[in-house]
Parts: structure tokens; C-alpha cells; sequence
């Protein structure tokens, strides 16, 4: 039985009107079912960080379906005006830099959205906690984001998207301002935490090292998704890594 | 749930802190000027209070010693005193001369001429610091704190040398200038006897030389039981002379004299509040601006608009109440160096305080709008 996370169908997305109008998105269709991991690759320009923002209800399609779990979130039209909700009730994000709130600490950044969710004051300082040991940083709870190195701050940002237990993540190029071995062990990470959380991840990368996590390819080409399947390869003995 | 602002504060405190303290000043400035009204106000009635005169005679349509100039004749201080009604009468002088202390300075001083032996109390006892009253008819001097003279020191005046024989604490003319104390038959030399070449000029001419007995105004006391409207009613009724009572004073001080400062002091106040919101909502706009990328990513997370906007406010109001806190210090600290009077009132404070509340509350505005507007697509771009 499939447990459906992410689906997308013939979504669109055009910037501008008329004779300017671009584009990016052509009637995309996929899905990410829950606890997998998906890459999303593509050249520069080609609409990754667009198609996320659609998913992530950020930035509204022009036209196409979006389910996140079962509730059709987009068709042709947001299913519920306040989209930010949404984000914090079902998504959780990661970006390229860490964007933690710099005069919150470590805790503090993760426990917000708990907090804003209407969970008590004990509820979230535990459920931040417990992702923050579980992602090595136990010993960091009241530091502030300044006084920490990239990697961890970017693990921060992981417990953040983790701490609302979102149904979905979506990271636009986690790994980009981390070193190769960093980056590594974030995207074990993420795969680990998919696997775990039963959650759907969908992460855009330019590095090809790092597919072989993933267990599934999501291939921009022409404005559409070609989608590849990735755990035959990862079952093959010439992963070095599992 | 956690206190953003708080946090966002804490997290720049020693600039947050300078930032308070500089629109600080600029409230203090406020409060000041807003306490050399009340200074002013203050000093205009002092005289008037001291004196507590129920009726005020001045020559016949004219605004009295004050707001105009006013001759009356010395006798009808003797006249009035007979008059249905009256108790006690003072006539007195009143004329602005220049003395010079040991430094050669020259200080302004309103002088008053009293009658040292008449009933009527002018300087109250609560005024004298040191020294006595005026007692004898002439030379001898009464001067205010204020003036830096001391008891004993000898003063030239006019033609004269007068002895310091009393000091007052707190004495002012409604014009906010020190007082000083002479006898009246000094002080109508000093402002109604002309010079000796003066004087042979007019004998020259075959004009009455010398009017010295002339005072600026009477001031009098009614009787128990006797209103002094209708005293003084019935005084008008003589033609040649005006009447006003205590009440009347005071508003001919508040209207004619301090009424159009009071309106330059008001305006410049008004004006120091709308610049200091000004500068409140600038520096909310622009700590509102250095934090757009972490506003954006809020949104985009999820963090609802209520959130961040309380940050704002809540930011904005600190702001005014740190700074209006060192705004009272700072003009607590400054404002005994003022040469005037300076009268800092609570009330004034406090409603500085709600004024000062509420032009922050406009002026984060600014910033509110513009976390309205953050675009949320626009923390992830680049
Ligand atoms: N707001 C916008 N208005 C107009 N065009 C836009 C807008 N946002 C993105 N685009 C265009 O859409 C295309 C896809 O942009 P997008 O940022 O999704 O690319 P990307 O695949 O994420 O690239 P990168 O790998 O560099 O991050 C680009 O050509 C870009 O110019
Ligand atoms: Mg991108």
C-alpha cells in the first residue's frame, strides 16, 4: 500500500503576461511517497527552486494539482487562503543557508514553530530537544546560531523543519555551503530522518555524489519531471557508502 | 510562547540602548521646554501671589503695571485707604534697572519700590533667606538670590550707594528677571527724578520741573465680609482710575504676557514631538530593514503576519519607553543649569509619556508595512 506524500499533477507555472511570459514549468507530474527521499536535479534556470516554492505554498501555480498527504492543497486554486498554515502545519523547509532567526538561540529557533502551533511550552521545548540530541547537538540547546559552525547551524535548521513533524520537508540545495563530507552525512541525515519520521523529502541538488541516498531521481527536463528510480542503484554493490 | 522582541533586544542591546538614550535626549529637550513653560507660568504669578493684593488700582484704562505702563499719584494710596470697604493699601513702583556686581556685569533686575513703613506685607516671610526687610527710606536694599549679591555688599544705583539688608530665595518678575527691593521714595528717584542739566533745562523752558510722587499702581486689601469686585466696581466709578482684582490680574499676566510664549513654546514642543516620532519610526524602519531576510524566512515558514508585527510594535514601544526613561533622567540631570526657571511637573511627564506611546505606535507603522509586504519567495533567493 502506497502511502502518498507528495503528488503532483500537470502542474504549470508561467512568470509574466503575454508576449513576455516565460515558461519554467510545463506540466509536471510525480510523486514522493512517504518516507522516501527525492532528488530534484536540473540545470541552473531550469525551475527548481520554483516547482519547490509550489509545493512549499509559496509561490502559487498557474495551473495543475498539488497533494500534500491526502489533502489536494492546490487545484487551480489554494484550497485554504492562508497557505502559510499550511506551510507550518504540513512542510517543513531547508535552504541552502541556514536561515536561523540569529537572535534566538539553538532551542529557541527550533521550538517557534512548535510554539506558534499552539503546543505548550514543555511539549515543544521536548520535542525540539529530543530532535536536537538526535541530531548531535544536545550539548548546544542554548547556544546562539552565531556561535556555531555551518554544519551545525544547518543541522539546527533540520531540527526546525523537523520539530512541527511535517508531513513533508522540502530542501532547496541543503548541502550547498557544506563541505563534501558534511554534506554526506546531512543527506544520510535527511535519508535516515525520511526513513524514521515516515516523511517525503524532496531535495534539490547539484551534487551527483549525493543521489546515491536518494531513492528516487527527479529529472527536470523541458519544463517537465522525468522520474528515476534510484534504489536498484543504491542496492548495487558499488555504493561504497551503505 | 517566546518574546520576539525581547529576544531581538537583547540580542543588540548596547545598541538598542544607544539608540534609547539619543532619542532620550531629544525627550528631555521636550520636557524641558515644556518645564520652561511652566516656569514661565510660575514666574509671572509669583509677584502676584506674594503680594495677594485683593485689588489692583492702575491709571484708568490701562492693562496695569505689567502688560502697560501706569501712573497713579502717591496720595490716593491715603485715599483709598478711607475708602468703604478697603483695609490696607501700598502704593508701589515697579522699573527694570541694570546693576553691576563686583565683576562689572551687568544684571537685570525688576526693582520694587515699597513703602518700608507702611502695614502692607510685599515680601512675604517665607521669601527671606538672610537678612531683614526694608526699614529704613532709603539706600538699603532687598535683592533676590538669584542676583548673586550678598548680604551687606554695597551696590551703586542711579546716583546713590545702597546696602544689601535682606536676601530672598525665589523671586521673580513675570518676565522670569530677579527682583530687587527699595524703598519707594528711592525707587521714584531712580525712575521719575531727572538729571541736574535736565532739570535746569525745564526751569529754562518754564516747565513744572519734578513729579516724583508718582507710583505705578496701589495694591490693596479689602475687609472681611466685602467682595472685591464690588469694591473695586465702585472704585471705576471715580473715572480716573481702573480696577482689577486678583483673578483679573492673573489673566491680564497669563493672557498678555505669556499667552503668545506659551504659543512659540507649545509649537516648538509639537514640533520636538513629531521629530522625535520621526526618528522613532526611522530607526524601527531600519532595524525593521536589517531584519528583512530573517522576516521573510518567518513568513515563509510559517510564522503568521501577528507575530512579527507584535515584534515590531513591541519593539517600537520599548523603544519609546527606554528612551522617554532616560529622557526624564537626562532632563532631571540638565535642567538646574537653565538661567530661567525651569518647572518639571509629573503630570507633563506622564502625558509626554501616552503622546510619545502613541507617535511610536504611528511610526512603526513603517515597519509594519513593510513586513507586510516582505515577499516570503524572496528568503530563499540567491
Ligand atoms: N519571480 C520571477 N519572475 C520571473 N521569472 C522568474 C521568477 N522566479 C524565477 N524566474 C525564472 O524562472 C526560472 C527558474 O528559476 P529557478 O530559481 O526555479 O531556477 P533553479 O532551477 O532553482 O536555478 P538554480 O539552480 O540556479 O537555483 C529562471 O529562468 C528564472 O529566471
Ligand atoms: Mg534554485
Amino acid at each position: 500500500m502506497k502511502h502518498s506524500g507528495i503528488r503532483v499533477e500537470n502542474l504549470m507555472k508561467q512568470f509574466g503576461e503575454g508576449d513576455n511570459a516565460v515558461s519554467v514549468i510545463k506540466g509536471a507530474s510525480f510523486e514522493v511517497e512517504k518516507g522516501e527521499l527525492a532528488a530534484l536535479i536540473a540545470p541552473s534556470g531550469a525551475g527548481k527552486s520554483t516547482l519547490l516554492m509550489m509545493i512549499g505554498c509559496v509561490l502559487e501555480p498557474s495551473s495543475g494539482k498539488i497533494w500534500l498527504g491526502d489533502t489536494l492543497v492546490y487545484d487551480n486554486n489554494w484550497s485554504k487562503a492562508d497557505t502559510r498554515a499550511l506551510r507550518r502545519e504540513k512542510i517543513g523547509f531547508i535552504f541552502q543557508a541556514h536561515y536561523l532567526i540569529p537572535f534566538l538561540n539553538v532551542l529557541e529557533n527550533v521550538s517557534l514553530l512548535p510554539l506558534t502551533n499552539k503546543q505548550s511550552e514543555e511539549q515543544a521545548t521536548q520535542i525540539s530537544s529530543e530532535f536536537l540530541t538526535y541530531l548531535g547537538l544536545e550539548e548546544k540547546l542554548h547556544a546562539m546560531p552565531s556561535d556555531l559552525s555551518g554544519g551545525q547551524n544547518q543541522r539546527v535548521a533540520i531540527a526546525r523543519a523537523l520539530a512541527t513533524h511535517p508531513e513533508i520537508i522540502l530542501a532547496d540545495e541543503p548541502t550547498a555551503a557544506l563541505d563534501i563530507e558534511r554534506a554526506h552525512s546531512v543527506v544520510k541525515l535527511l535519508r535516515d530522518i525520511a526513513k524514521s519520521q515516515k516523511v517525503a523529502i524532496i531535495m534539490v541538488t547539484h551534487d551527483e555524489r549525493l543521489l546515491t541516498y536518494c531513492d528516487k531521481i527527479l529529472k527536470i527536463v523541458a519544463g517537465k519531471i522525468e522520474t528515476i528510480d534510484n534504489r536498484d542503484f543504491e542496492e548495487g554493490q558499488n555504493n561504497p557508502v551503505i | 510562547m517566546i518574546n520576539l522582541a525581547n529576544k531581538d533586544i537583547r540580542h543588540t542591546l548596547s545598541k538598542f540602548i544607544v539608540t534609547a538614550m539619543g532619542v532620550g535626549m531629544l525627550l528631555g529637550i521636550v520636557l524641558i521646554m515644556i518645564g520652561v513653560y511652566r516656569g514661565m507660568v510660575d514666574d509671572a504669578r509669583i509677584l502676584l501671589s506674594d503680594i495677594q493684593a485683593d485689588l489692583w488700582v492702575v491709571q484708568q484704562h490701562t492693562l496695569g503695571p505689567f502688560a502697560e505702563s501706569s501712573r497713579l499719584h502717591q496720595d490716593l494710596q491715603d485715599t483709598l485707604k478711607s475708602f468703604d470697604g478697603i483695609a490696607q493699601t501700598a502704593a508701589l513702583t515697579f522699573q527694570n534697572i541694570q546693576l553691576f556686581n563686583r565683576q562689572n556685569q551687568a544684571i537685570r533686575v525688576l526693582a520694587v519700590g515699597v513703602d518700608p513703613l507702611g502695614d502692607f506685607q510685599i515680601i512675604p516671610p517665607h521669601r527671606l533667606k538672610a537678612g531683614r526687610v526694608l526699614q529704613a527710606q532709603h539706600f538699603e536694599m532687598v535683592v533676590t538670590d538669584k542676583t548673586g549679591f550678598q548680604l551687606g555688599e554695597r551696590l551703586s544705583l542711579g546716583r546713590d550707594t545702597y546696602t544689601v539688608v535682606g536676601v530672598t530665595e525665589g523671586t521673580v518678575s513675570s518676565g522670569g528677571d530677579p527682583l530687587v527691593y527699595i524703598s519707594l521714595k528711592d525707587a521714584q528717584n531712580v525712575q521719575f527724578s531727572y538729571s541736574n542739566p535736565r532739570i535746569r533745562n525745564d526751569r529754562a523752558r518754564g516747565q513744572p520741573t519734578q513729579a516724583t510722587q508718582l507710583v505705578n499702581t496701589v495694591v490693596a486689601k479689602v475687609r472681611p465680609g466685602y467682595l472685591p469686585e464690588k469694591v473695586g466696581a465702585h472704585m471705576n466709578e471715580w473715572k480716573h482710575l481702573t480696577t482689577y482684582t486678583h483673578e483679573q490680574q492673573t489673566t491680564i499676566l497669563s493672557k498678555n504676557l505669556i499667552e503668545r510664549s506659551s504659543k512659540q513654546i507649545g509649537l516648538f514642543t509639537a514640533i520636538l514631538v513629531l521629530v522625535s516620532g520621526i526618528i522613532i519610526g526611522l530607526i524601527i524602519y531600519t532595524m525593521t530593514l536589517e531584519k528583512m531576510k530573517e522576516i521573510s524566512i518567518m513568513k515563509l515558514i510559517g510564522i503568521p503576519n501577528r507575530m512579527v508585527v507584535q515584534m515590531i510594535m513591541q519593539e517600537t514601544l520599548m523603544l519609546g519607553s527606554i528612551a522617554f526613561v532616560f529622557g526624564n533622567v537626562f532632563a532631571h540631570l540638565i535642567y538646574i543649569q537653565f538661567p530661567k526657571r525651569v518647572v518639571l511637573l509629573w503630570p507633563d511627564s506622564i502625558a509626554l509619556f501616552f503622546v510619545i506611546l502613541f507617535a511610536s505606535f504611528l511610526a512603526s507603522l513603517f515597519g509594519v508595512y513593510k513586513v507586510m509586504k516582505a515577499d516570503p519567495a524572496a528568503a530563499i533567493g540567491g
